[in-house]
């Protein structure tokens, strides 16, 4: 499933307002309850972070991918949160992160689940989109820059 | 590989989508009024999970159990599509593939002498590179035999309801 599918202005945001993981992916968590995806968000919580804690989500080069799986949704859902100035995530490689991709599916629902974090993956090896989303400055930029690097020709 | 004009061994192509089950139900359709045997085959995607594993973002335990999830879809809408043609009285043969998708699919097309792949409607391209990467895509331009794409209506089942 397309990034651009998943997501629209409404489920990204731009500039985050905490400084630990678990405070950023509680206000992942709320994007996804302010646009009523969310049967549970401490269900939702729950499951993220018992994923964090066999392993940071935290990637390399700026860039986390928390996700679970969970009964708080009825299908796969996503948001995402960027910041500018970078937060500590536990990532692999030390650095702070910048982008954020959160990605919740019911327990029966692996296909489009592990469709979407492939789409993830081949976005954030794309350096030129990365450079530009950690800069945009609107939730309405960043989803037509995510837009624009899934449907460029090669 | 020839073409046939009435095809003797169909192969409907299964994912874990609705698109695939009224693709199901136009091939036991098929089969039937041809009196051709059929095929039914689902691919797990080990090569995206080891993908995912490598980019770091499953770790190993992970990629094992999303390949149970994705293997036990594949049993569940396999079944399913079973189902379908034994309600109907056609035979059935499943395959639980593991692999690249599209190889494996177009490798099991090859190995059983498929002489018409059905498969649920694709996806609207957005640009070139879904041509090149979707997995449905691929199989549809590569596949050695004719391909018969079911549009998503009501129709296929209604035919199906009335068979």
């Amino acid at each position: 499933m397309k990034i651009s599918k998943l997501l629209s202005p409404e489920l990204i945001k731009i500039g985050l307002n905490s400084y630990s993981k678990d405070a950023v992916i509680r206000e992942l968590i709320e994007i996804l309850e302010q646009n009523n995806l969310l049967n549970n968000p401490d269900e939702a919580f729950s499951a993220v972070m018992e994923r964090e804690l066999k392993q940071s989500t935290g990637l390399e080069a700026g860039v986390a991918v928390p996700h679970g799986k969970s009964n708080a949704v009825d299908e796969l859902v996503g948001a995402l949160a960027i910041s500018n100035e970078g937060i500590d995530f536990d990532s692999l490689d030390g650095k702070p992160c910048h982008l954020f991709f959160l990605l919740i599916a019911p327990p029966h629902s692996a296909g489009q689940h592990v469709s979407a974090l492939s789409n993830i993956a081949a976005l954030i090896l794309n350096k030129r989109f990365k450079r530009r989303i950690i800069e945009a400055s609107t939730p309405e930029e960043a989803y037509a820059i995510i837009r624009q690097a899934e449907n460029e020709d090669i | 590989m020839s073409f046939k004009l009435r095809p003797e061994k169909i192969m409907v192509y299964v994912e874990a989508t609705e698109k695939s089950i009224i693709a199901a139900y136009y091939a036991v359709c098929l089969a039937k009024w041809l009196n051709a045997s059929l095929i039914a085959a689902y691919v797990v995607d080990i090569k995206t999970l080891k993908n995912l594993t490598k980019a770091k973002i499953f770790i190993e335990l992970e990629e094992m159990d999303y390949e149970h999830d994705l293997e036990e879809d594949g049993k569940r809408y396999l079944n399913h599509v079973k189902e379908l043609a034994d309600n109907k009285n056609i035979g059935i043969e499943k395959f639980l593939l593991k692999g690249e998708v599209f190889k494996e699919v177009l490798n099991t097309v090859k190995e059983n002498d498929v002489d018409l792949l059905i498969m649920g409607e694709l996806e609207e391209p957005e640009s070139r590179r879904d041509f090149y990467y979707n997995e449905t895509e691929l199989i549809f331009r590569k596949s050695p035999c004719p391909v018969l794409v079911v549009k998503e209506d009501n129709s296929a089942k209604t035919m199906y309801d009335n068979l």
